[in-house]
């Protein structure tokens, strides 16, 4: 009885901090995307900065940012704020991409229409650009919030050297029973953290997908319908009553520069003050890990590659299934979802006995790890915008001259797949970096599984509480993806559009 | 006549890849409560003044000076831009609302300006449900429901088939002729000859760019306009030579 109690507290906090965390999320995409897609100088400086964001591991950033708003903020609420923090980090890149893309593409003579007709910022809010981003942020949030499940445990559970911050939450209770080797505990935990991810998928995420992408989605809608109405009422109402306060106020959504300037000024002081504690006085500690890097770096590499070919050819063969019957690709998709929000702690644990039973096991789960960083990507990315993008006429050509098999994967279905397939993997390549530091180095309840690399690497350094070696091999690693990123993939890009995209 | 608008001496250049684009050369306009139409060749800067007027884009030089106190303008733009997720009423409401007009008043004021383009019956549809020249119809619903002193049209009928346009035309010249709507003068940017005969006052005839205004045309024919009445074809021969002047 005290342990279902126990598990129902610890999941609507959970679920509280992912809701949070998804508001957040929502509200910076919608400013930021739409404010990179109307100014010149804010896209030049913020687009390549998201960029870098988007695809290089938080998770090593993470104790850092968490010791800094711990000590800025006294008390539980610093933490709570951290852990909120990680998890939209892990939410908000791909939304503010949705947003500044959809917005982009807007027929310019809108604008025109808006400047005309004198539309204020909060008109042009509520009656374009938020209608206009309306599909790209649910397709986003669908694939989101299953990576804010991933890293959630991550986020309740942190330690950095002597330093543990715990979270009363679903993640943390999971590992907590575990370590206490109260079985039951953690298998109902395990049951209910799913209960819960099926239950905001079928009760919201699908419907509002049904609603406004039409995808074949399994769900109900009830619980839907009453939030829509609920948010359309209260935002409608919203945009009534701002909309006339600007018209009456003149405008006055805009802060004044001295007031900017003295807010970033506050920012700035708020950050240095925090960050006394942490002089990087033992740079001299970095030093040696930071040496073994590129030889840890050579470990890593192979496993990452073989998580992208895995993904690409599962993703491409299960979304082929998909495409040919409507109901493989409800039950995938749906099972997608909950495999794909089982935060990445979670499966060591889970898998504890195959990891312990067999020679292999350990390496078989690290890639289980891996490949939950990242399978997750390719796959949405096709389901969601890539099958959309198999034109009509071209599987009718394709009925009418009998092209099947084979031949049609070759010449019809991967082609038509290849702009939204190289987007899911370059997302993949971020995430499995990122998926690398909790697959190659777990330590539960007294057991550590080491099968060294990269990720292994900063896990250890966050573990010995090292903070200028954590800081160094994160940033290194960042550096190193930004450069593959700028080289390989850029061409790889531009290949693909120029081959394969329209006409 | 009353004056409605002084356009005096308005200069624009664009820089387009360090090189210095002059569109705008001096152009002077006086307009009085009528319908103005400025003929030109492609690429010659009509739409650029036609902004300008409507505060779109700012001139280097030169001044836009309104003679009347309300200022509103409406803007009929060459393709309707109109919101796909608004409906046809919401999307004519629009300005009206984010000027600050409660919603059912903006709403009431909407329907009227449908009713006068024939469109009460689709207030609840989406722009996708329409024909091409029913968005049209939204499009100038919307740019009279502001309830303008001017109105601007950037070739409104340019994107049309030639049967709607035809009817568009003189469905447009009714309202103008009758007086229903607010509006005091129009200033319709065309490049075809025989559209701006048949429907306007005035024709400004601009130089190919950099603009300078080459002549002012009356047109003294009397309304409804025959195309083959030789009043109009000896008109339009001399539009010809003045454009290739």
């Amino acid at each position: 009885m005290l342990l279902l109690q126990e598990l129902l507290i610890a999941t609507a906090l959970s679920l509280a901090r992912m809701f949070s965390a998804y508001i957040i999320s929502l509200l910076l995409a919608i400013s930021v995307g739409s404010w990179m897609a109307r100014s010149r100088a804010v896209e030049s400086l913020l687009l390549p900065v998201l960029d870098v964001l988007q695809s290089i591991p938080i998770l090593g950033f993470f104790p850092a940012a968490l010791l800094l708003l711990a000590r800025l903020l006294p008390g539980g609420l610093g933490l709570e704020l951290a852990a909120v923090f990680l998890i939209v980090t892990s939410l908000v890149w791909n939304m503010i991409f949705g947003v500044y893309t959809s917005l982009k593409a807007l027929d310019p003579s809108v604008y025109d229409m808006a400047e005309v007709y004198r539309l204020g910022p909060a008109a042009r809010f509520f009656f374009i650009y938020v209608p206009a981003c309306r599909e790209s942020i649910i397709a986003n949030s669908l694939v989101s919030w299953a990576g804010g499940w991933f890293f959630l445990t991550s986020a309740e559970v942190l330690s950095l050297g002597e330093e543990e911050y715990r979270l009363r939450g679903i993640g943390s209770l999971i590992l907590d029973s575990f370590s206490r080797e109260d079985l039951a505990g953690f298998y109902s935990g395990v049951a209910v953290l799913l209960a819960a991810i099926l239950a905001t998928y079928l009760l919201l995420w699908n419907p509002a997908s049904v609603t406004v992408l039409r995808l074949p989605l399994p769900g109900v809608p009830a619980v839907f319908e009453v939030v829509k109405s609920a948010v359309g009422y209260a935002w409608g109402g919203l945009a009534q009553v701002l909309t006339s306060l600007e018209v009456k106020l003149g405008v006055v959504f805009r802060l004044p520069r001295p007031i900017k300037a003295a807010l970033l000024l506050l920012a700035a002081a708020a950050v240095a003050y925090s960050a006394r504690g942490l002089s990087l006085e033992p740079l001299r500690e970095a030093a040696p890990v930071l040496s073994s890097f590129p030889l840890e770096l050579a470990k890593s590499l192979p496993r990452v590659g073989l998580v992208l070919l895995l993904s690409l050819g599962l993703s491409v063969v299960i979304a082929y299934f998909a495409h040919l019957s409507r109901g493989v690709s409800m039950a995938v998709s749906m099972a997608g979802e909950v495999l794909a929000s089982i935060p990445a702690v979670v499966w060591w644990p889970l898998l504890s006995n195959l990891a312990l039973s067999h020679p292999l096991g350990p390496s078989i789960v690290m890639l289980i790890v891996y490949l939950q960083g990242a399978f997750w990507y390719v796959y949405f990315n096709l389901i969601v915008y890539g099958l959309a993008s198999v034109r009509k006429d071209l599987d009718e050509l394709a009925t009418v001259y009998r092209v099947r098999g084979l031949p049609y994967l070759r010449y019809v279905f991967v082609p038509s797949l290849l702009p939204s397939l190289a987007t899911g993997l370059l997302s993949a390549w971020g995430g499995s970096w990122n998926a690398s530091i909790v697959a190659e180095y777990v330590d539960m309840g007294g057991r550590t599984f080491d099968m060294q690399g990269v990720g292994s690497l900063i896990s250890k350094a966050a573990a010995q509480g090292n903070v200028a070696a954590l800081l160094a091999t994160s940033l290194a690693l960042s550096l190193f993806i930004v450069l593959v990123n700028k080289t390989l993939w850029v061409r790889l890009f531009r290949f693909i559009e120029r081959r394969y995209g329209g006409e | 006549m009353p004056k409605v608008l002084t356009i005096s001496n308005l200069r624009k250049t664009f820089i387009e890849d360090k090189r210095v684009l002059e569109v705008l050369a001096g152009i002077s306009l006086e307009v009085g409560e009528e319908f103005i139409s400025i003929l030109g060749p492609s690429g010659c800067g009509k739409t650029t003044l036609l902004r300008i007027i409507a505060g779109l884009e700012k001139a280097d030089s030169g001044e836009v000076v309104f003679h009347t106190p309300d200022k509103r303008v409406g803007f009929v733009f060459q393709s309707p831009t109109l919101l796909p997720w608004l409906t046809v009423l919401e999307n004519v409401a629009l300005p009206l609302r984010a000027s600050g007009v409660r919603r059912d008043e903006a709403y009431e004021k909407a329907r009227k300006y449908l009713s006068l383009v024939g469109l009460r019956a689709f207030e609840d549809f989406y722009p996708r449900e329409l024909s091409g020249g029913m968005k049209q119809r939204v499009n100038i619903a919307r740019a009279l429901a502001v309830e303008p002193t001017l109105l601007l049209m950037d070739e409104p009928f340019s994107q049309l088939d030639p049967l709607t346009a035809e009817s568009l035309r003189s469905e447009v010249l009714d309202l103008w002729l009758y007086g229903v709507t607010t509006v005091r003068a129009v200033i319709m940017v065309t490049h075809n000859v025989d559209e701006a005969i048949l429907m306007s006052d005035r024709i400004v005839v601009l130089s190919p760019r950099p603009a300078k205004v080459n002549g002012i045309i009356e047109v003294n024919l009397p309304r409804p306009r025959d195309r083959r009445s030789p009043e109009f074809q000896k008109l339009e021969d001399r539009i010809y030579e003045l454009i290739s002047a």
